[in-house]
């Protein structure tokens, strides 16, 4: 028994062992032994598996190669501070030159990257920051602003007689989200043509878009555009439609070009979607790293624009280019 | 007793009876030399940069918080019960102590021991409401502690209207948090450590303990041999929900956020923890010092293979791996350790079952 | 000689089920009494209302000779009377030490003992003297008892209550599963322990045994006693006869 159990002990070392040296084969990016004349470059997604940081980090690699910079990627199986940590501090203790993160939460993520500061690595933030980004050398995001403002210049093309326009959010106080809205509200406001119905929040929730579009249809008959400002908001804006019987009437503007969303446009479920720009944050954010790296100035902040795909350009050269990759 | 287990032969009486004993030893002295074996197959491939103090730090401080409810979580499940809530019950009580700190104000210490006490409190109220319905109204923990895992989380979406709180005052960030309480040892890990000597001590050497591994063993004869088990049980759970309570605070001085959305994983992470820990999931056999080995294990695995450079997906098949064959090793050698051992789960039965638990004790 | 522990009239309903009718029983300090029957004659439900596990529906339990209210085993246990129930009700991963004093633990003396610390040492002293004394064969103290020998356990749970039992003992068929060795082990036991003054009422279905250890034999039959012997002047033929009915009234 008791040698058996010694034996399983070590098959299980053996195993840890061989999944250890597959996965550094097997990933390309591996920085085991990188050449002393190229800076080591780590990436650490808000979340692993996601499109939009996949296709981050496409353009991360794309541009690192470029510059002769080798890179390992890194991400926790959730968007989530507290399994984003332990992730950082090890890519921190692998001592990469520079690391690029999309902290998970504007507090929590802040003393953690701090250390990594303080252990002379360069930071960059991409795409989400920090209550105090000044601890990275760039910080490198959407526009969400123009990205909101691009949505309602979606909604002008749809329906270009204007009329009532509505915003479906997630929940108040995610930046993003909120910059995104507020982009839309501005726009709508600058038109003449078009009425602002203000935003509701559907706390994430399909069913709960769904009831809030039903009901406003209920009150306004007649609105035009919706912008729903994430892929569960703009599902359940549809369903809301669909009940109040009003297909074709009312335009569903989404945001992201996920996989799911642009299903989602294929069955026009969503008439436009405001695509952000992954690939190009992460390409910026390899060369201000870089840059750092050689000790040249940086910005401190870059924003990047967003695309604007509707059915009639999902297939053009343009729309593919925009849409999110599942892989690199 | 059945009549399957009679006849015991003159040789099984001479038989060594430590057996059992030794190997709840041997099981912890196996992990740890796994842990090592670990330790010393990633310092050989990354040994620049694995066996660094900067590297150890972190390993020690994310442990911190998971050490601190491994020990609530060992007694419970020495009990042979289980509780799922430690997750939500964490972030109730750090969103409890942060509203109480923003009430009370201030930054500094007497800041942070107010907070102490609401964090304390508000844990030990999750774990009394789990211990009475669990011992009282015999409903099985693995129900209970799943609904008040949805409950204290609910409670504290609404308490926040579901947005993170973010009040953690200057003291408990960092001093508690992410200070050192001498050269580069976190305070966070010394505060843990404090409460795992103690898990030990009351585990091993007082009458609390011995309850706990009674009524895991078998509660019908606790309750026969005049152990208060109801009254225990509730004390377990209720001890648990204090531990989560308390690393809500640490929680809140980590990450200076409240965390709702973060701690869906982390009642599991601790149960493998413990399990790999050798703690039966069938009660009667643990010990705190496995658990901390056991929770050592999977974080060390995470950083080494993010160190090596292994896509994340395949650090969780690797810890997954880990978890069930230490399990299944620990069962195999427990299975001829003590022969008849009932091979339900406990932890799905009524508490203290008279029927489980007396087919046990008739092995 | 006056009896240590007398039921009289007792009687117990499960439903429409009389498993007591109207039943006696008395045990004196220092004897043996074999309790014996056959299936459903009532005796493990006359011990448990005698150990305080169940309450009788009426009756009267006189002990040193003053009627006692039984409400739970701990009003048994506080009279000097100690139970071991057919499933040993040992706690498997617990050692002899421990379970020997579990409920009953030897605290440290001063603050440690208010904070719960026990006093190992002089508990294991303690359980090494009653199994000594007893005669008891544990060879590791401190070993659960689940990875040893049914005989080992079953010595260890009757040591155990003799240990606590001031005034009478009840074993429920202690030798049912045990082989040879570990049997004659056990009843050499049971003499030991009724050698120190403490009446142990002895409930088996094995005549042998009853005939090897008994002082008294007291026999049950559709919820009463119906026949009380002397092992010197009964015989197996009319133990048997007696246990299946051929006596409608109680003798004696």
């Amino acid at each position: 028994m008791k040698r058996k159990s010694t034996v399983i002990v070590a098959v299980l070392a053996a195993v840890a062992l061989g999944a250890a040296a597959c996965g550094s084969d097997s990933d390309g990016g591996s920085n085991a032994g990188g050449g002393s004349d190229g800076y080591e470059l780590a990436f650490v997604q808000g979340v692993a598996g996601d499109a939009f940081y996949i296709t981050m980090e496409c353009g991360i690699k794309e541009e690192a190669a470029k510059q002769g910079a080798t890179v390992t990627v890194q991400g926790a199986q959730k968007f989530d501070p507290t399994l984003q940590t332990p992730v950082l501090q090890s890519v921190i203790a692998s001592k990469p030159d520079a690391i690029l993160i999309a902290p998970t939460d504007v507090a929590a993520m802040q003393q953690p990257i701090a250390q990594a500061k303080a252990q002379g690595i360069k930071i960059v933030l991409v795409d989400t920051t920090l209550n105090d980004p000044s601890v990275a050398v760039s910080a490198i995001s959407s526009d969400n602003s123009a990205g909101g403002k691009a949505a309602f210049e979606a909604i002008q093309k749809l329906a270009p007689n204007g009329g009532k326009v509505l915003g479906v959010g997630v929940q108040p106080g995610i930046s993003t989200t909120d910059a995104r809205d507020k982009g839309f509200a501005d726009a709508a406001k600058a038109d003449s043509k078009f009425t602002y119905l203000g935003v509701q929040y559907s706390q994430n929730d399909p069913a709960k878009a769904a009831s809030i579009v039903s009901a406003a249809l209920q009150k306004d008959p007649d609105i035009v555009g919706i912008f729903a400002s994430n892929l569960f908001s703009a599902q359940g804006s549809a369903t809301g439609i669909r009940q109040a019987g009003k297909q074709g009437q009312v335009n569903v503007v989404g945001f992201d070009a996920g996989p799911e969303q642009i299903k989602a446009l294929q069955d026009g479920t969503v008439q436009a979607l405001i695509a952000q720009q992954p690939g190009d944050i992460g390409v910026q954010g390899v060369q201000q790293a870089v840059k750092a790296l050689k000790g040249e100035a940086n910005e401190a902040n870059i924003q990047t624009g967003s695309t604007i795909i509707t059915k009639d350009t999902i297939d053009s050269p343009e729309g593919k280019a925009a849409a999110y990759k599942a892989s690199c | 007793m059945s009549a399957t287990q009679t006849t015991p032969t003159v040789a099984t009486e001479d038989a060594p009876a430590s057996r059992l004993s030794r190997i709840s030893r041997l099981q912890a002295l196996q992990i740890l030399i796994l842990l090592v074996v670990t330790i010393a197959v990633f310092t050989a491939l990354r040994p620049d940069t694995f066996l660094t103090g900067f590297n150890i730090r972190g390993i020690v401080q994310n442990t911190a918080i998971y050490a601190v409810l491994g020990v609530g979580m060992t007694f419970v499940i020495i009990t042979g019960g289980i509780d799922l809530s430690v997750g939500s019950v964490l972030v109730f009580s750090g969103v409890v102590a942060d509203k109480v700190m923003v009430w009370y104000g201030g930054q500094g210490w007497a800041t942070v021991l107010v907070g102490l006490v609401a964090a304390l409190a508000s844990g030990l109220a999750w774990g009394l409401v789990n211990g009475v319905l669990v011992a009282k109204a015999k409903v099985p923990p693995l129900v209970v502690t799943l609904g008040s895992l949805s409950a204290a989380l609910g409670f504290a979406q609404i308490i926040t209207k579901g947005l993170d709180l973010r009040d953690a005052p200057q003291a408990l960030v960092n001093d508690i948090g992410f200070g050192n309480i001498v050269g580069q040892v976190p305070t966070i890990a010394v505060v843990a450590a404090v409460v795992v000597v103690f898990g030990i001590v009351l585990l091993h050497r007082t009458r609390f303990g011995l309850y706990t591994y009674a009524i895991g063993s078998n509660a019908e004869a606790g309750r026969r041999s005049g152990v208060k088990v109801e009254r225990h049980l509730i004390k377990v759970y209720a001890f648990a929900g204090l531990l989560a309570g308390f690393a809500g605070l640490l929680n809140l001085g980590f990450f200076q956020s409240t965390t709702i959305g973060g701690q869906s994983n982390t009642p599991l992470n601790v149960i493998a923890g413990v399990a790999i820990g050798g703690t039966s999931l069938f009660g009667g056999i643990g010990s705190v010092f496995g658990t901390v080995i056991g929770l050592f294990i999977p974080i060390v695995l995470q950083n080494g293979f993010i160190q090596v450079g292994v896509q994340p997906f395949w650090q969780q098949v690797v810890v997954g791996a880990v978890l069930v064959a230490v399990v299944y090793v620990d069962q195999l050698r427990r299975a001829a350790a003590l022969r008849g051992t009932s091979p339900r789960l406990p932890f799905l039965s009524r508490a203290g079952g008279a029927g489980s638990a007396s087919r046990k004790g008739s092995a | 000689m006056s009896a240590v522990l007398e039921a009289r009239g007792i009687t117990k309903h499960y439903g429409h089920v009389e498993a007591l009718a109207d039943a006696n029983f008395d045990v004196q300090a220092g004897e043996v009494v074999a309790l014996i029957g056959d299936n459903g004659a009532g005796k493990s439900t006359l011990v448990r209302i005698l150990s305080g596990a169940e309450p009788a529906d009426s009756g009267e339990i006189l002990f040193d000779g003053r009627p006692v209210h039984l409400s739970s085993p701990t009003d048994a246990r506080a009279l000097g009377m100690e139970t071991v129930f057919q499933d040993l009700a040992l706690a498997p991963h617990l050692s002899p030490v421990q379970n020997m004093y579990l409920g009953r633990e030897v605290m440290r003396n001063g603050l440690l003992g208010k904070l719960g610390f026990m006093d190992a040492k002089s508990m294991r002293d303690g359980s090494r003297a009653a199994f000594d004394r007893l005669g008891a064969t544990v060879r590791n103290l401190n070993g659960p008892v689940g990875s040893m020998s049914g005989g080992q356990r079953q010595g260890i749970a009757v040591a155990r209550a003799a240990a606590w039992a001031q005034k009478v003992i009840f074993l429920d068929e202690p030798t049912a599963a045990l082989g040879v060795v570990q049997t004659q082990n056990v009843l050499e036991l049971v003499r030991r322990v009724s050698g120190e003054g403490i009446g142990v009422v002895f409930i088996s279905h094995s005549m042998p045994h009853v005939m090897e250890v008994a002082d008294r034999i007291q026999v049950m039959w559709r919820g009463r006693r119906v026949a009380t012997y002397n092992k010197a002047d009964t015989s197996m033929e009319q133990l048997v006869s007696a246990m299946t009915g051929a006596l409608a009234q109680e003798a004696s």
